[in-house]
């Protein structure tokens, strides 16, 4: 081997260098432990997307009802089932019509390209199934004794344009001639509505129960789990939906109906957490520094179980959007003309055959909602577990 | 001298993790005689289970051998691929791990679990592997082998179940057992009891021990020649009565400090001041030079594995890789040993 | 501590009687709810006239006290008799359960199938492929059918193979591709949920020492995997059987609904909406015992996989 000559000063002491012996040398830099998980967090590419999707669809629900000009409740019959996209006929310079061929409808399209206005037949053949509007100087005949329905203006089949958006109600309209976009972010309310007073109550209660329950121990924490366990046998669904026949259906009963029921996963996570905590040191410290129970309790063993205490709400979030959407679902939650992404399916459901794109709005808005709280709640998961990291 | 059972050449193995490239085993060589006891002695991260484990290629997700030889009886094992190798694991060489609490199936009997490496290596029947089972049973000392065979690891205490392991390491006659801090998870007086057993094994059965350990006592009671670790590079290797009389290494000399009896089992290694390196970015000379009190500026530069041509107070067979063994050390740096 | 104590009498007994005690407080539970209807069954009917009212609560014991209507209904369950129905006269509950069952029993069977069957192999694909493009595929599918639910897939599914493309009816059970939408939609959730259970429990579990000790025994990887690593990895995924079990039965509802398959889960959802307070009662208290049955049998199943686990002394 081959060396550099080695040089008296070399075999100097090196004691006072110690910038060169922190070379490659330092222990890992500690954060704390919530800046950790932050930076994991944001770097949970699916959480993240999660997030943004949740926060978008927070400010629709608040803000979108309030800039919309439709109500969710108020209806139009003469503007039922309209599509949010279409295509037009033209019927003369400034005449574009729509058909609606399950109704048999026709609809003049207004100058911003919304449908806005039926147009009633002039004359309806009822024998040769055909009906004739005298639109300038134009008859134009819907056929619908062929299927599907064939449209002649003075007698030339007509040709369809392009496809364009409904300007008036970009989502379309329901069979009540409700605008289908105000409802979804109605909808949207109503979940997060339900999804906020669960986890409120949830928290409260299923905090304060498994945290007596693990700090008391003994008999009292054996009868208490006991009873969870009792409570925990039967499905949750299936209490909500005795609760929703004895409560009246509403909305306040469907948040009644699971913010009495869901609290057990709660509880158990909390009581887990704070056995497990009750046997550290620091505990025993503050105990035999004279700290009460429910000093402990709040000052030193909730903090520290904080964690699998977020992720079991953020968990429990998509659950309750779920139950509500499902009880609105089978007709036990929140009461007409009120919409819910359970009843928009519902609704749409009945129309399926008709007007499939209906279905379209509830199934994607619910899905995507759940979806998100999901990648939510596993990046969250993720980010609080260290394990992971090391 | 006969030809080794084992040279192990230039090992160099990585475990690549989302946080970097940690460079666990640095350019290891290593010698092992049959019927010899070896030990690997360092602080966690030194890279001494990991060289051990690198001999099978038994290396936890993320890890990689990325140059060297394990020259065993003349094939070399880390050129063989995954299914010559279970041909050799298990039956020319045996491993025990550190914490017989994980590594024995908790939902499988512990005779299956011995049988197992039997029916996969031998060609005898159910009935025969029982038999054996039993005997092993016996050599390790479990009482009442014959009722205790069908019975569950969380049956067994820690000691026990450690039995159970060596048994199961043993089953086919190794001729080399890789004992990864065996004794660690254990209380005392167990230990000595399991180093006592596996010292005993290998007197009657003749097989060759690497031990790995972080205690210098364990070195001391069982083995014939010690290698200390630091930082993935040997540091010191002597025999051991060599190693406790004439410490060649600051840092073997730190250890030994560390222990008010060296023949005393159970002495802590924390003592050494200062914490192990960054493995992700080893220091470029000496790794131990950051915690050296004899640090010097050349420490900076890798030194060399001196071997007892090197330096005239090095004993035979002892080497060590300091610049203090080095030639061309100044005369007043020169200490009497 | 030997395996004598694994002998699960004494447990079976107290797990028994736990059950009961359960089943007790479930009745009493729903007979308060029920009872606590404002107004009563009959309110909702159009005006009666106040003696056929009366004759009503008559024949159905409304006249009694509570706790005696209480004391004959609880008689009654431990007769195995649930009482007529509310709303169809000359209809028991029992026979409304008998007639739903076996179409409920089916279909749930069906869908623990499928959950077991696909989601297992699914979890075992990806755990196997590790950060490749099956794992990312079977993970995507898995976080799919774990957000959208199970009506939503029940009623797209029914769109796009029923309504559009015609490869299955949309309702009825009259032949075998009838059952495919109803199942698949009954267990998309939980078949997504065990592959994923499956995937993260084999990968905990082979990461377990013991997975190194099976290698150095000289194991090939496939045994490995399949002897040591398969069946730990099932523990975790036994766990979940029975709240499978339950959901199933309440996804029953909405998909019986949607299919209009005469099984229990219709006859509840249209009691409730007939208000037909003895059915809805009756039927509650039959999931209840069912599902306790079903736990029951995980929980065995659970002792035979983890022996670690002895029900003898439970702490």
């Amino acid at each position: 081997m081959t060396r550099a000559a080695l040089t008296p000063e070399m075999w100097q002491p090196l004691a006072a260098n110690p910038t060169a012996l922190a070379e490659g040398s330092s222990p890992q830099a500690t954060r704390g432990f919530w800046a950790g998980v932050r930076s994991r967090l944001f770097r949970h590419r699916s959480a993240m997307a999660g997030l943004v999707f949740i926060i978008f669809l927070v400010l629709a629900a608040i803000f979108g009802p309030m800039v919309s000009p439709y109500s969710y409740f108020e209806q139009n019959l003469e503007l039922s089932n309209l599509p949010p996209a279409y295509r037009a006929y033209t019927v003369d310079a400034d005449t574009e019509v729509f058909v609606n061929r399950s109704n048999l409808s026709l609809y003049r399209v207004d100058d911003q390209g919304g449908l806005s206005a039926l147009l009633r037949p002039d004359s309806r053949d009822m024998i040769n199934r055909q009906s004739t509007w005298q639109i300038g100087d134009k008859a134009v005949v819907l056929d619908y004794g062929q299927r599907p329905p064939v449209l002649t203006i003075n007698g030339e089949v007509a040709q369809s344009g392009g496809l364009s958006i409904n300007a008036r109600n970009p989502f379309g309209t329901d069979q009540l001639g409700r605008d289908v976009l105000v409802r979804q972010m109605y909808g949207a309310r109503i979940s997060l509505l339900v999804a906020a007073a669960a986890v409120l109550t949830n928290f409260v209660i299923g905090v304060i129960y498994g945290g007596i329950s693990g700090l008391l121990g003994g008999r009292v924490d054996a009868v208490m789990m006991r009873f969870v366990e009792i409570v925990a046998t039967i499905p949750l669904t299936l209490y909500v939906i005795l609760m929703m026949v004895v409560l009246q259906s509403g909305l306040l009963s469907v948040v009644l109906a699971i913010g009495t029921v869901y609290w057990v996963d709660m509880a158990r996570v909390v009581r887990g957490q704070i056995l497990t905590l009750k046997g550290q040191d620091y505990v025993a410290a503050a105990r035999t520094m004279g700290a009460s129970t429910s000093r402990i309790l709040f000052k030193h063993l909730l903090p520290n179980a904080f964690g699998p205490i977020l992720v079991t709400l953020t968990m429990l979030i998509p659950s309750a959007i779920f139950i509500e959407s499902f009880m609105s679902f089978i007709g036990l939650g929140v009461t007409p003309p009120q919409a819910s992404w359970g009843t928009l399916t519902s609704e749409a459901v009945e129309t399926l055959r008709a007007y499939p794109y209906q279905l379209l709005f509830p199934a994607v808005a619910i899905s995507l909602t759940m979806l998100a709280f999901n990648f939510l709640g596993d990046g969250l998961r993720d980010a609080l577990d260290p394990r992971l990291s090391s | 001298m006969t030809a080794p059972l084992l040279s192990l050449r230039d090992l160099r193995t990585e475990y690549r993790t989302d946080r970097g490239t940690v460079q666990a085993v640095r350019g290891v060589d290593l010698t092992l005689y049959r019927g010899e006891i070896l030990g690997l002695v360092g602080e966690s991260g030194s890279g001494k289970s990991v060289t051990c484990m690198s001999i099978l290629k038994l290396l936890k997700r993320g890890g990689h051998i990325t140059s060297g030889s394990a020259d065993y009886d003349g094939t070399d094992l880390l050129r063989l691929s995954e299914g010559q190798l279970s041909r050799v694991r298990g039956d020319k060489i045996g491993v025990v791990f550190q914490d017989p609490m994980s590594a024995l199936n908790p939902t499988m009997t512990v005779g299956r679990q011995v049988e197992e490496v039997l029916l996969q290596h031998r060609k005898i029947s159910k009935k025969d592997a029982r038999a054996r089972a039993i005997e092993l049973f016996k050599l390790v000392r479990i009482p009442s082998a014959e009722t205790r065979i069908d019975n569950y690891p969380h049956e067994f205490s820690g000691g026990m179940r450690q039995r159970v392991m060596i048994a199961i390491a043993l089953a086919c006659d190794p001729d080399l057992l890789i004992a990864d801090e065996p004794t660690t998870a254990l209380d005392v007086t167990i230990q000595r009891q399991i180093l006592a057993l596996l010292k005993e094994l290998r007197d009657r059965l003749g097989m060759a021990i690497i031990l790995v350990t972080h205690d210098l006592g364990v070195i001391a009671e069982t083995a014939d020649r010690v290698m200390v670790l630091y930082g993935g590079q040997i540091m010191e290797e002597a025999r051991v009565a060599d190693l406790f009389e004439a410490p060649q290494h600051p840092y073997t000399r730190g250890l030994l400090a560390a222990i008010p009896d060296p023949r005393q089992s159970g002495g802590a290694l924390t003592p050494v001041p200062g914490s192990p390196p960054d493995m992700r970015n080893p220091p470029s000379g000496c790794p131990f030079a950051p915690r050296c009190p004899k640090a010097m500026a050349i420490c900076l530069t890798p030194p060399d594995l001196y071997g007892a041509g090197d330096a005239l107070h090095l004993r035979p067979a002892q080497r060590t890789r300091c610049w203090l063994a080095d030639p061309a050390v100044p005369a007043e740096l020169m200490e009497a040993t | 501590m030997n395996s004598a104590s694994r002998m699960p009498l004494a447990w079976l007994a107290q797990r028994v009687l736990m059950m009961l005690v359960t089943l007790l407080a479930v009745i009493t539970l729903t007979f308060a709810l029920m009872h606590a209807v404002p107004g009563g069954p009959f309110v909702s009917e159009k005006m009666l006239a106040p003696e056929i009212e009366a004759a009503l609560n008559a024949k159905f014991g409304l006249d009694q006290p509570v706790w005696r209507q209480y004391l004959s209904y609880l008689w009654g369950v431990v007769q195995f008799d649930l009482g007529p129905s509310f709303k169809y006269p000359g209809v028991s509950v029992n026979s409304m359960i008998a007639e739903g069952l076996a179409v409920t029993a089916q279909t749930g069977l069906l869908a623990i199938i499928c959950v077991v069957a696909l989601g297992v192999p699914m979890g075992i694909v990806a755990a196997l492929n590790r950060g490749r493009w099956p794992d990312t595929l079977a993970m995507f599918v898995a976080s799919l059918g774990i957000a959208v639910p199970s009506y939503v897939i029940a009623t797209v599914s029914l769109y796009v193979f029923a309504l559009r493309l015609g490869w299955t009816p949309a309702f009825g059970l009259d032949d075998w591709r009838g059952y495919i939408l109803p199942v698949f939609a009954l267990s998309g959730f939980w078949m997504s949920f065990v592959a994923r259970l499956t995937r993260s429990s084999l990968l905990e579990t082979m990461g377990q020492d013991y997975i190194m000790t099976a290698r150095a025994k000289g194991l090939p990887a496939h045994t490995v995997m399949l002897r040591h690593g398969l069946r730990n990895s099932m523990i975790p995924v036994v766990t979940v059987l029975g709240p499978v079990v339950a959901n199933l039965l309440t996804g029953s509802f909405v998909i019986e609904q949607i299919f209009a398959l005469p099984g229990i889960g219709r006859h509840f959802v249209l009691s409730i909406t007939n208000r037909d307070y003895t059915a809805i009662m009756g039927i509650t208290i039959f999931y209840a015992a069912f599902l306790m049955l079903m736990i029951l049998i995980v929980d065995l199943l659970y002792l035979w996989l983890d022996p670690r686990i002895s029900y003898g002394d439970r702490k």
